[in-house]
């Protein structure tokens, strides 16, 4: 069989599974073996690259990175930063759908995941939004596009997974995120002031309730110092940082803000046990599905392809890699996505001499946009199904929204200088600036 | 459920301890080792325990909004193709293993067969819990399931 019609049987056998019920994990690992049956490759060597996938030390990040948003949202430690938020931003104009956006700018940053970010907010502000009369499809929408910033703001669970298996500099993608991240969130935050629901109109917070939610958010918001501070300074891997992270929330937040919940930790750590195996089996199936992808050739084609069509233009190059995960980003997960088209990405990326965290951060947002598309926007399926609204309904009010995104990604991709400015500032190495040999500083390609 | 925590707790300590000894100038080695066995038996045995709670991502719930032996029949099927990556995981995963004898992990010297016996035994876990979903589903019906 040719290797062209292997390829389409593998696709297509995953797809259909995956389509019949079958969970993403077990339907990718079940098209791989078949296609591998047809191959000379050999059904245990399969099981090594099951077991390669996570076998990267940087994964351990991801376990972490959970574990901060579990700690944080079952300790209700977010409330404060939600009271924070509301001291901020309540009183403007469509005060609630500010806060939901703030909110998730601060919960961004001190966890990776969307999931748990779409999770506090329908609890926690959804309810209080459906009573200030905001239309509940705009509610689902705007907490499912808001969530998405936790993929951008550092510490992003796809950017690690992103650098652990393209070989990126984890550091420079949180900071390189953090631009994209900005936009996102102002983009929201225009978008609900001037077309979404005027909500009920609040007094400005005094300067006393002002302070008093700041000195309450003061402990969380500590968090995002530890992660970033951790790795800029070069104290603590991405890793490392994670743990720092949860020693940080165990020892200091907790005991100040909830000294109660410590009856419920053993349940969190076995859920968040339970959670981080989830994302992770899923690596270590695309993982096997992007080594036989690639032993099959396929990256070469599809680079190929693209670099037919683009020659060597970056923003070419780009533009058709953000359509193809575009389309990718509606059908499969975020993270095997990344896994599956990695070489894909790291032969254009070579090709084209872009820079890789530039590239990084172009995928990541455009994935991150992948959540909140149909079929498979979980972030969109998330909210609709927490704010007891129709998927289509909520799909309806996300569209306008979608202009938010788009206009994010093409910034980051016509304008790499302001998305790479941050590592270039904090962290040089991390986007191949070197030392200057005759004297201070760096010089930056 | 508790094993997933016991590994979770295993490796937040054994990164944090790691993180104290290198501190202090006289690093553990060996718990970087340690570090990822928790790890990697954490996500084998969560997957385990995530099939059982039908906790895994899934591309749609099709199923959901069916009834009667169609949907019957849908739920049988994904949990047949379930059962038979299981089995593949069992039987190539330990072909694998017997393979890992001849790597070892350093420092320790421990053979990398210690980590890959986590394959078949996610396996052997997966298809346990697949086949109690088939029994309980056929007996009761795939919609009473507690997800």
């Amino acid at each position: 069989m040719s290797y062209g019609f292997l390829i389409f049987l593998m696709a297509f056998l995953f797809l259909l599974l995956g389509y019949l019920g079958v969970p993403v994990a077990f339907a990718i690992i079940a098209s791989v073996l078949v296609v591998t049956a047809f191959t000379p490759v050999s059904l245990a060597s399969m099981m090594t690259q099951l077991f390669n996938g996570m076998d990267i030390e940087a994964l351990l990040a991801v376990p972490f990175f959970l574990l901060v948003g579990e700690l944080m949202t079952s300790a209700n430690v977010t409330t404060r930063m939600i009271a924070l938020s509301q001291a901020l931003i309540g009183h403007v104009r469509g005060g609630l759908a500010q806060v939901v956006t703030l909110f998730s700018m601060f919960f961004a940053g001190v966890s990776g995941s969307s999931a748990a970010d779409v999770a506090v907010l329908s609890r926690s502000i959804g309810p209080d939004m459906k009573r200030e009369g905001y239309d509940p499809g705009f509610i689902a929408a705007l907490i499912a596009c808001a969530a998405t910033m936790a993929n951008l703001i550092p510490p992003s669970i796809m950017a690690v997974v992103y650098g652990a298996t393209g070989n990126v500099s984890i550091g420079g993608l949180f900071l390189a995120g953090v631009v994209p991240g900005l936009l996102v969130g102002i983009g929201l935050m225009v978008y609900s002031h001037f077309f979404g629901p005027v909500g009920i109109k609040k007094k400005r917070a005094s300067f006393g309730e002002l302070s008093a939610a700041a000195r309450g958010a003061s402990l969380p918001l500590v968090i995002p110092v530890i992660i970033m501070g951790g790795i800029l300074t070069g104290w603590f891997t991405p890793t490392e940082a994670g743990v720092a992270a949860v020693v940080y929330i165990l020892l200091v937040c907790i005991p100040a803000i909830n000294r109660g919940y410590f009856r419920r930790l053993p349940h969190d750590l076995a859920m968040t046990g339970l959670l981080y195996s989830i994302p992770l089996i899923t690596i270590a199936a695309a993982s096997a599905f992007g080594w036989m992808l690639a032993y099959l050739r396929g990256p070469a084609a599809v680079s190929g392809w693209i670099a037919s069509v683009a020659g060597n233009d970056p923003v070419l190059i780009m533009l058709l890699l953000v359509g193809l995960f575009i389309i990718v980003g509606d059908f499969i997960d975020a993270i095997p996505a990344i896994i599956i088209f990695m070489p894909i990405i790291l032969d254009l990326t070579q090709n084209a001499s872009i820079n890789p965290v530039h590239m990084g951060v172009v995928i990541v947002l455009t994935l991150a946009f992948g959540l909140i598309t149909p079929p498979y926007g979980i972030c969109l399926l998330m909210a609709s199904k927490f704010t007891g609204v129709r998927f289509g309904r909520a799909l309806r009010a996300s569209l306008p929204i979608y202009v938010v995104f788009l206009g994010a990604i093409l910034f980051c991709i016509y304008v790499p200088e302001a998305v790479l400015w941050l590592p270039k500032q904090f962290l040089p190495q991390s986007v191949g600036c070197f030392k200057n040999p005759s004297g201070d500083g760096y010089i930056c390609p | 459920m508790i094993l997933c925590g016991v590994a979770i707790t295993g490796f937040t300590v054994s990164v944090t301890c790691d993180i104290v000894t290198r501190l202090l100038r006289s690093p553990w080695l060996w718990l970087q080792e340690v570090t990822m066995t928790f790890f990697i038996y954490g996500v084998f045995i969560g997957t385990a325990a995530a099939t059982r709670r039908n906790d895994h991502l899934y591309l749609a719930a099709v199923t959901e909004s069916m009834s009667g032996r169609k949907r019957l029949a849908l739920e049988t099927f994904s949990r047949l193709v379930v059962l038979g990556v299981a089995f593949c995981l069992v039987w190539f995963g330990y072909l694998n293993v017997l393979d890992g004898f001849k790597s070892l992990r350093m420092p320790s010297m421990t053979p990398l067969a210690s980590l890959y016996a986590g394959i078949p035994l996610c396996g052997a876990l997966v298809a346990l819990f697949t086949i109690e979903q088939l029994v309980n589903g056929w007996k009761n019906g795939f919609e009473a399931r507690v997800t």
